[in-house]
């Protein structure tokens, strides 16, 4: 799918950015200040003359790095608390409801916007801030997969032969839950780029002169009908990026959706 | 199907309900925290309090109804946009942020002030004043302005006046260690001889001039003391202050909403000449692009703090003036003393050599010149002298010789928004952070919203700390005493930076009558600040105004307090 | 059904008491001292000291979170440290507008979302679905911030189709305060000038917050749609000839309606979120502005009042669609 297509692409650009970029992101040049995209810039120059295009490679590099550390955390802990809850039940299950519930009950960016706050204002802060968000979704989404499959019969048989809970969980468990799993991961990958970009914006992620794209944007804020390019390229790459995840994660869900029904 | 239409409604009704409910609410903001108050006062004094505040809130505009029949026009409407995210208390007490300064000084006024574009300080609330020598102390006798009178129609009287410098050193705010200490004025040193004459007392070690000039500063704003002890509260009026206006300017306030607007209405029962603009409105405007587009549509009718890029796309539109004014503020970077490696001077030396001022002036395109002492240009004392220039072999020098080892970290905290002089101060940090990498020095930014950044200076908890200054009063030891005092708990203070020789250069030439003996020190004193303090002074600002062509009257005086007096200024 | 809502609303307190710890905690962690920023830096230390113990800050946490509460409960969210008013009274000030900008950017959602997927859904694959699903997808990817940014840039500052930042022109007064949100306000009071001045600055706000809410709505609609024209029912309908209008309308909007719904309370939290922002590029004095200015100012006793707050609103939005959902289908069996 077209998807995949884009997804595969920014991750070649993202790793390769090091050489791909005509320059240090980070050079400055004051001379070349604000020039628009040329055949030396081809997504032209900042306030401080520096290669946007550069910029641009190295913000799809921290984009796509912060979205899987994120979605690793937070699927990390969702998934090994879903799949306790869901196995264990009743006290187990019961706690986990009512702790999730208190998640979700704050709006995501307040509450990221508050941790971050209390936290400080950088990048691996806002990274905390929205895996810290993001963790409840999974849990629950595991639990229910775990209490739907817990009472089926491999299972049954398997704990009747006697496989220990802690095989159970990993090797028949696990495996079941990797689908449904995968479907929010790709979805979230997106939600935590577009969440990361906001805070960056309010100055509460990266700090400058990081080249992360919410920055970038936040940074061009007032030349954005004059020099375009500056706000343009970042917007852009976030819709792409983020649109290739929601379209990978509706394809996924698509193939595996005979699977979820069950 | 219905029913989902119905529910739908029903969800939407309820929410708009909720809305109801809290929107309910009786308008004056400054009535609630004064119930807590209420509630732990014995029962007699909680009537009071509740009924002043609720007549002079209604008395008012009871007598604004009569003075003025209609709401303002646009015509007659004053709409200023700039960046009032700094204003944090309209009490003359205890403000000492740019905005707040503005609107304070267009509201209340002091025993002197001077007249924009005059250096010479003259009578404002004081008719006249007297200093005599009496031996071990200065002796300065005020005589009040029997005209004078407060808005409410109250006259200005010497028990106010008294009342209100005593306010301020109780209340001990921000601004108040120029009373404390830089005046050296006491509680028990000012007296009102009678009802109009004001007499204080000053050790020998103040300047009477110096006093004087403090004196037109908004710290040295006089108060109705009939009103704020009304609504005196927790804290000697200075919350109902915020919302409400006890002074004897040519405007009143009307209404602080935060973050939004201030706005300021004629003063119906002024003792002086009324002013031709019924009504100004304080709209808080941080982003430069809308600063833009606000002057060009009219939205607004000044805006202030443009950029390079700004008057670039305004000028030749027939419809807007630009003006630009010097200012007497300095942009700086402030350094811990006590903060390794920033203890030792070499460090501070190499980051100076590190810096390259020329782009710095360059990227802001003529909204600033090159200043690199503490003295800024236009006062007696300015050396004119900037032989800081990128020198990075220097540079790196000193730090070899500090011992500093590579890649060792600095926080350096940045406040958001625009910097004086109409850039971003993400953008200059940016800049500085590149030019000492190169000296393989890592300034971590840290972007803090500018009242909460100087809570963190003010406190001694900066590293590295970029922010800009402005004198208080027009005298050279406005910057001096805090940039070299320590004891003055002002800027020095808040880079730990203890040294007692130069402050004592700064004390003698702050009391030297003669000027030139006065220059000379200061010249000695500010070449040793620029190498052995914790500064990094990068630029004086202009300030750049944009103004609708059809006002007149409009005079920036960084040296006047307020800089832009409301009052003289008119619609064409 | 009353032992229904019961147990939701007990839950809902258990789920609110959760909050107020979380957020006690949080503010923990903040290294402000709060008696020294209300203060001032020139402060002595018996002053510091008085204010401290006044707070309860030389208490141990535990009993200091029962202060908190025993205040909460009182109404009593502190005192905001840069505006120096108590925050409930700058909470209730600014929850009107939010509530305002929250309503027209549902309505835009619903207005616009809904029958463009009930048109996407009835001409599957076709040039119609393939456009409105690129919107979609660009209204779920494209940052809020962004879009907010370009709209003020092109229809104010290029354009001058449409005002500036702000709820009302700077000059205008607002409204007579009934309810706080000034559309209505101005309705109430035959205030037509401040209607449409309200208006006209609500929509940017309204476009840019819902934009998202549209996209996610759009979706749902048109799945479900979707779903419910190839039930046996409708393929009854059409084959006793009835017109394809009207099977859509009467037949499959109705159960289609239901997943949308949910959706709808959904949604509602995202608005909040997307409030926040919104709220900070158009100057909209809302709770979403307020969070913003409070957290990059530090001022934590404001980012717990509105940190709080939301997590009220939110799951009690919920919990009412959840009632909803029910009253629409008895079927469905409650949780």
């Amino acid at each position: 799918m077209a998807g995949l297509v884009l997804l595969v692409l920014f991750v070649l650009l993202a790793l390769l950015a090091p050489v791909l970029s005509p320059y240090d992101p980070l050079a400055q040049s004051i001379p070349e200040s604000l020039s628009p995209p040329s055949i030396t810039h081809p997504l032209g120059t900042d306030k401080l003359g520096r290669d946007m295009f550069s910029r641009m490679l190295y913000g799809a590099r921290i984009s796509l790095t912060v979205g899987l550390a994120v979605v690793a955390l937070a699927g990390g802990l969702g998934t090994f608390v879903g799949l306790l809850a869901g196995y264990l039940g009743r006290w187990a299950d019961e706690l986990l409801m009512r702790v999730t519930d208190i998640f979700f009950a704050f709006p995501s960016l307040i509450l990221a916007m508050a941790i971050a706050g209390a936290l400080g204002p950088s990048l691996r802060n806002a990274l905390i801030a929205v895996a810290v968000v993001s963790w409840p979704i999974y849990a629950r989404l595991i639990r229910g997969q775990v209490l739907a499959l817990r009472e089926r019969e491999f299972i049954q048989a398997a704990r009747s032969i006697g496989v220990s809970n802690r095989q159970i969980i990993l090797r028949h468990l696990l495996p079941n839950t990797l689908a449904p799993l995968l479907v929010q991961a790709s979805f979230d990958m997106g939600t935590t780029i577009l969440s990361v970009a906001g805070l960056s914006f309010i100055g509460f992620g990266a700090q400058p002169p990081t080249p992360e794209w919410g920055v970038m944007i936040s940074e061009g804020r007032n030349y954005i009908t004059t020099q375009w390019w500056l706000t343009g390229g970042p917007a852009i790459g976030i819709l792409l990026l983020v649109a290739a995840f929601n379209l990978v994660g509706d394809g996924l869900r698509d193939i595996l959706d005979p699977q979820l029904r069950r | 199907m219905k029913r989902a239409i119905y529910l739908m409604l029903s969800l939407l009704a309820l929410l708009g309900l909720l809305a109801a409910c809290t929107g309910v609410q009786p308008a004056a903001p400054a009535s609630q925290p004064e119930a807590p108050a209420e509630q732990a006062a014995a029962p007699t004094e909680e009537a009071e309090p509740a009924e002043e505040a609720a007549p002079t809130e209604e008395a008012q505009p009871a007598e604004e109804a009569a003075a003025e029949s209609a709401p303002a026009t646009r015509e007659e409407t004053l709409i200023f946009a700039q960046d009032l995210t700094d204003l944090l208390s309209l009490d003359p007490a205890v403000v000492y942020e740019f905005g707040g300064i503005v609107v304070v000084g267009n509201v209340y006024e002091t025993l002197v002030s001077f007249d924009p574009g005059d250096p010479t300080i003259k009578p404002l609330l004081a008719e006249s004043w007297d200093i005599q020598d009496s031996g071990d102390m200065w002796t300065v006798t005020f005589n009040l302005n029997p005209a004078a009178t407060f808005a409410s129609g109250r006259p200005v009287t010497a028990a106010d006046v008294v009342y209100s410098w005593s306010r301020a050193i109780d209340l001990n705010k921000s601004p108040a260690f120029l009373l404390i200490d830089v005046a050296q004025l006491t509680k028990e040193n000012m007296q009102a001889v009678d009802e109009q004459t004001v007499e204080v007392k000053l050790p020998k070690t103040v300047s009477p001039q110096v006093f004087l000039s403090i004196l037109s500063f908004t710290i040295g704003a006089v108060v109705d003391q009939a009103e704020v002890e009304a609504n005196a509260g927790e804290d000697m009026g200075s919350t109902w202050l915020n919302d409400n206006s006890a002074g004897s300017g040519p405007y009143i306030l009307e209404a602080w909403e935060r973050d939004a607007q201030v706005r300021l209405r004629v003063n119906p029962n002024y003792w002086g000449e009324a002013p031709a603009l019924k009504q100004v409105i304080m709209q808080n405007m941080p982003e430069l692009a809308n600063l833009q587009a606000a002057i060009e549509t009219g939205d607004a009718d000044i805006v202030q703090g443009l950029g390079s890029e700004q008057v670039q796309a305004l000028e030749g539109n027939p419809d807007i003036q630009i003006v630009s004014a010097d200012s007497t503020i300095l942009v700086y970077i402030g350094m811990n003393a006590q903060s390794p490696p920033l203890d030792k001077v070499e460090v501070r030396e190499a980051i100076r050599y590190a810096i390259n001022y020329d782009e710095i002036i360059t990227l802001l395109g003529g909204g600033g010149k090159l200043v690199q002492e503490i003295i800024p240009a236009g006062f007696l004392g300015h050396t004119g002298q900037n032989p800081f220039q990128q020198d990075l072999a220097k540079a790196q020098e000193f730090l070899t010789q500090a011992g500093v080892a590579e890649g060792t970290e600095i926080e350096f905290l940045v406040p958001t928004g625009l910097a004086p002089g109409g850039i971003e101060f993400s953008t200059l940090a940016a800049k500085i952070q590149n030019d000492v990498q190169q000296i393989g020095l890592t300034l971590n930014i840290q972007q803090v919203e500018v009242s909460e950044l100087l809570n963190i200076y003010r406190a001694q908890e900066g590293e590295m700390v970029f922010i800009y200054w402005g004198p208080d009063f027009p005298d050279p030891d406005g910057n001096v005493t805090p940039f070299t005092n320590f004891e003055a708990q002002s800027i020095a203070w808040r880079n730990a930076w203890d040294n007692p020789e130069i402050a004592q250069l700064g004390k003698e030439a702050a009391i030297e009558q003669d000027p030139e003996r006065r220059a000379e020190l200061y010249q000695q004193l500010v070449e040793r600040v620029m190498h052995e303090g914790p500064y990094i002074m990068l630029y004086q600002p202009t300030q750049i105004f944009g103004l609708r062509s059809n006002i007149s009257g409009f005079k920036y005086d960084p040296i006047d307090t307020p800089n832009i007096t409301f009052a003289a200024i008119s619609k064409n | 059904m009353t032992r229904f809502i019961f147990r939701r609303i007990l839950g809902l307190l258990l789920v609110l008491l959760g909050v107020s710890v979380f957020t006690f905690s949080l503010a923990q962690l903040v290294p402000v001292d709060p008696a020294v920023v209300a203060l001032g830096q020139n402060a002595r230390e018996e002053q510091i000291a008085a204010y401290r113990a006044e707070l309860g800050l030389d208490r141990p946490v535990v009993e200091q979170y029962f202060i908190y509460l025993r205040r909460l409960l009182q109404g009593d969210l502190g005192n905001s440290i840069r505006t120096r008013r108590a925050v409930a009274a700058d909470l209730l000030d600014f929850l009107p507008a939010t509530i305002e900008l929250s309503l027209a950017a549902l309505l835009v959602s619903l207005l616009l979302g809904i029958p463009l997927g009930i048109l996407a859904s009835t001409q599957r694959n076709g040039l119609l679905d393939a456009l409105a699903r690129l919107f979609a997808l660009v209204g779920g990817s494209l940052p809020i911030f962004y879009l907010g940014l370009l709209g003020l840039g092109l229809f104010y500052r290029q354009l001058r189709w449409l005002p500036g930042p702000g709820r009302l022109d700077t000059t205008m007064p607002p409204p007579t305060q009934i309810t706080g949100m000034f559309t209505v306000d101005a309705v109430l009071t035959s205030n037509w000038p401040v209607l449409q001045n309200s208006l006209a600055h609500l929509v940017l706000p309204a476009l840019t917050l819902g934009y998202y809410s549209t996209a996610v709505l759009l979706r749902m609609t048109r799945s479900a749609m979707l779903e419910v024209l190839s039930q046996d029912y409708v393929r009854t309908a059409r084959a006793k000839g009835l017109r394809e209008r009207w099977v859509v309308l009467r037949h499959a909007l109705k159960n289609g309606m239901l997943p949308v719904l949910t959706t709808v309370g959904v949604t509602f939290g995202s608005l909040l979120s997307g409030a926040v922002l919104t709220e900070t590029i158009f100057n909209w004095p809302g709770l979403g502005r307020y969070a913003t200015t409070s957290v990059t100012s530090l001022d934590f006793p404001a980012v717990m009042g509105v940190t709080l707050v939301a997590a009220i609103v939110y799951p009690t939005v919920n919990m009412l669609v959840d009632l909803g959902y029910h009253l629409l289908d008895p079927r469905i069996k409650l949780d």
